[in-house]
């Protein structure tokens, strides 16, 4: 790719924890002597992300996201690596570059509680010092977009979950950054909301050719979003590249669904039974064996109908990080 | 500047958010003409048995008072909502955002909150220092009002610095809320002019506690007490603890970000 | 009786616990209670050096005695109960107290007095280092000694009523600091603590007499420097009983109306 947006080479991060017991002894103890751990957080990671890209990053909780989320925009040094973003080092925290990135984290707010957004966006306007013309038609297109018309008004602390997020994520847009760092965006949010942030997220990388980088619980934001994910485990990158080949690489199985008519007969023979509904049977068979199965299943029953599939992603990655847990 | 630019933006974010709450102002003035009060009936009380205290006189006290006033409701009213403001954001990782900002963090995290009707203190004070001179009939000369500036602004710049140490503090000790409680409980003490003190009360609120240079200093200026060297010294002092805790606050924001999760 | 016994020994021992999580960050008031009277002490020692060696009946020596004593009673009778009530109320912390078949006071008291048994380690010595320093008269009178108990321990009872009495406001008001300011302001220059009551205008002494400030701060310290006649001391004991009496009364009133108009308010 021409010059990449990220440009990321055996990035590592440690900490040292101390370690404390309870108790009020312990505690005195802990004054004389500390026990500390090694933690490795991150794992010479290594990728280029090109401008443009939406990535998803995957990984459990601990897993090193959000730390590598936090050395890229600058919030953290690293133990060892190389980082750019945009051409900088990011921890040098060169106005310049923080011009052109914005970090939003879905648990926590960077909005002026007691006041309308409207007025924390003015702020924001002053850091960043966004021309008054510039400001106005991003605000307009923003609030477009995130159907944020009677929200700006009100104070933030009335605002409802989804609504603040909205609010939030539009303050972190004004100054039309180049780079996104979406640290769990749609947490705690109902269904709807989740939707509308996606399709926003979506229509403005399509818009402005903005780079995105997400991290998320949900897969429904990973595969709504992104065609290229990243997997994270321990810090140690396990996976890089398109999600259906995620699938792919890791899933040792294929679900298939058979519509019989009634549940009576026992395929146990034919692979391991997940359910049994309404006379859909689903088995879980090697991905070696589909083929065969399939055609035994063919020759054998009274099939109705018959369908192939991968198995849902949420297994597939409970299963890799379950492999891993070693 | 961009300072006062910056300051300019979140003093009116202040007084947007508290706009609404008009009764703030009527309740903050309740209190600020209490506390005055208080002040001067304590005074009041120390004359009806003596005419001069340590060599000051009734009136030059109220100065005093006038100058206490001032400069603990400009301190109140961005400096501490500022630094509690900073300590809270490190406890929850709201620092993040301020850290993301193309700006200058300690600036950002110094101006940050202001609680705006603490102007009702400012202007009171001011009031009460300029009723004090009157009945004195001070001849104020344009040297002492100057030197009277100077002091102010050494005075501000020393427990600025001081209060943003205490604050840095926090990334290191988590369950530092409360450590800003040591500059208000000692303050109490600038009210009454520091050389009345014992000694090594007068060291611990001169060098540990800045409280002399942000009351009684300036007042010394107003009441012509004030030497060159007293002058001289509180400048020197206040660059020399802006430089030290910028380093300071550098320092901590390396740490910050190197051993945060 | 045995079960209130009971609930107060629960009490000390999870205050205890927590005092040294928690409240280490309240010792950094005790800078407050320590500097206070040492500036009014500084002050009229300043007075007294200009006025010949006293004012009034009190010598540089005396005065020294006086506030330092004050440091102590203060201490041992404060409360900072108008302020947790106005947090706890804020946060909506109150369930825990509503729903438990004892007063919520017993508990208040026990937080109280298990914190001022760790805080007096360091007042004590601090107190008797100041008196060395300012060269604290203090005068040897045995019945005063005596007396001294239970005039204290009826000063925190009667001053522990009031102040809870007076935390309930925090059920009708958010300004409770404006409230405990006024509270402050009176008891500062009511209770002895601005100066002596004798060296005060006579109308305020009269006032101060009328008040429970006198008898719940001054009053043991004037009894202890022995600064009372046996026939001062004996009213003094009366006007403490009669603001017992008062402050209970008062606190089962204004409880009973709290709890309403907290139930009628919600959370």
């Amino acid at each position: 790719m021409s010059t990449p947006t990220i440009h990321i080479r055996n990035l590592c991060k440690t900490y040292i924890v101390t370690e404390r017991e309870a108790g009020v002894v312990a505690a005195l103890q802990s004054l004389v002597r500390r026990h500390t751990e090694q933690v490795i957080a991150v794992d010479g990671l290594t990728f280029d992300v090109a401008p443009g890209e939406i990535i998803g990053f995957l990984g459990p909780n601990g897993a090193g996201k959000t730390t590598t989320l936090k050395m890229l925009s600058g919030l953290l040094h690293p133990t060892a690596g190389e980082v750019t973003v945009l051409g900088h080092v990011p921890w040098r925290r060169e106005k310049t570059f923080l011009r052109q990135i914005t970090l939003v984290m879905g648990q926590r707010n960077q909005l002026v509680w007691d006041i309308p957004a409207i007025d924390s966006y003015e702020l924001n306007r002053a850091i960043y010092r966004i021309p008054a013309q510039d400001y106005r038609r991003t605000l307009d297109e923003l609030t477009d977009l995130l159907e944020l018309g009677p929200l700006l008004r009100k104070p933030v602390r009335n605002l409802s979950l989804g609504e603040r997020m909205k609010c939030e994520i539009a303050a972190a847009l004004l100054h039309r950054p180049q780079v996104l760092f979406l640290d769990e965006p749609t947490i705690g949010l109902d269904v709807t909301m989740q939707r509308r942030i996606r399709t926003f997220i979506a229509e403005y990388n399509r818009r402005y050719g903005a780079t995105v980088l997400l991290t998320s619980h949900y897969m429904a934001d990973v595969e709504a979003l992104c065609r290229r994910v990243i997997v994270i485990h321990h810090g140690k990158l396990l996976f890089d590249g398109e999600l259906a080949g995620l699938v792919q690489s890791f899933s040792a199985h294929k679900t298939i669904t058979v519509q019989l008519g009634d549940c009576e007969t026992d395929l146990w023979s034919y692979g391991d039974v997940v359910t049994c509904e309404d006379g859909y049977v689903t088995l879980r068979v090697p991905k070696s064996e589909t083929a065969r199965v399939t055609e035994r299943l063919l020759a054998d029953l009274p099939i109705i109908d018959l369908t192939v599939e991968d198995p849902p992603i949420e297994e597939v990655i409970e299963q890799v990080f379950a492999q891993e847990a070693v | 500047m961009t300072y006062l630019r910056l300051l300019y933006v979140f003093f009116r974010i202040g007084v947007l958010g508290e706009l609404a709450y008009r009764v703030n102002f009527f309740v903050q003035l309740f209190q600020s003409l209490l506390g005055l009060g208080t002040a001067l009936a304590g005074l009041a009380v120390i004359f009806t048995h003596t005419d001069r205290l340590g060599g000051w006189r009734p009136d030059e006290l109220i100065v005093l008072v006038g100058v206490y006033m001032l400069v603990g409701g400009a301190i109140n009213l961005v400096i501490q909502p500022s630094m509690e403001r900073l300590i809270e954001s490190v406890r929850e990782g709201t620092l993040d955002f301020t850290l993301t900002k193309p700006e200058d963090a300690q600036l950002l995290v110094s101006v940050q909150a202001v609680q705006i009707w603490q102007l009702t203190d400012v202007v009171l004070g001011f009031g009460v220092l300029i009723v004090a001179l009157i009945r004195l009939g001070a001849a104020v000369g344009v040297w002492q009002a100057a030197a009277f500036g100077v002091a102010l602004l050494a005075g501000g710049a020393i427990v600025y610095s001081f209060w943003l140490i205490l604050a840095t503090c926090s990334f290191w000790f988590v369950r530092v809320e409360n450590i800003l409680v040591i500059f208000q409980s000692m303050y109490e003490a600038g009210r009454w002019p520091v050389s009345l003190y014992p000694g090594w009360l007068r060291f611990a609120l001169t060098f540990v506690v800045p409280v002399a240079f942000a009351t009684t200093v300036p007042a010394q200026a107003l009441t012509g007490r004030l030497t060159g060297q007293t002058l001289l010294g509180a400048v020197a002092l206040a660059a020399a603890l802006l430089v030290g805790s910028r380093l300071f606050w550098r320092f901590g924001i390396r740490y910050y970000s190197g051993a945060s999760a | 009786m045995r079960d209130l016994l009971e609930v107060y020994v629960q009490q000390f021992k999870t205050t205890l616990a927590t005092q040294v999580q928690y409240r280490a960050a309240l010792v950094i008031w005790l800078i407050g209670h320590i500097l206070d009277p040492v500036i009014y002490l500084v002050v009229w020692d300043t007075v007294a050096r200009s006025s010949g060696g006293r004012v009034g009946t009190f010598s540089t020596g005396d005065f020294g005695a006086y506030f330092i004593l004050l440091m102590l009673v203060n201490h041992a009778t404060f409360t900072w109960i108008m302020y947790e009530y106005d947090y706890r109320i804020r946060h909506g912390d109150l369930s825990f107290a509503l729903l438990r078949p004892i007063h919520p006071i017993h508990a208040d008291i026990a937080d109280n007095v298990s914190f001022k048994l760790i805080t007096l380690m360091f007042m004590l010595p601090i107190a008797a280092g100041l008196a060395i320093v300012f060269r604290a008269t203090l005068p040897l009178i045995p019945w005063a000694l005596a007396a001294f108990v239970p005039a204290l321990l009826l000063a925190f009872i009667v001053r522990f009523l009031v102040e809870w009495t007076l935390a309930m406001v925090a059920f009708w008001t958010t300004r409770v600091s404006a409230i405990n300011q006024m509270y402050y302001v009176a008891a500062l220059f009511l209770s002895g603590q601005v100066a002596p009551l004798s060296l005060m205008p006579f109308p305020i002494q009269v006032v101060a007499t009328l008040l429970p400030f006198r008898w719940i701060i001054g009053f043991p310290v004037e009894l202890l420097l022995g600064r009372l006649t046996p026939g001062e001391v004996l009213m003094g004991f009366a006007a403490q009983g009669v603001w017992l009496a008062i402050g209970l009364a008062l606190l089962k009133i204004v409880w009973r109306a709290s709890v309403r108009q907290y139930s009628a308010v919600g959370s």
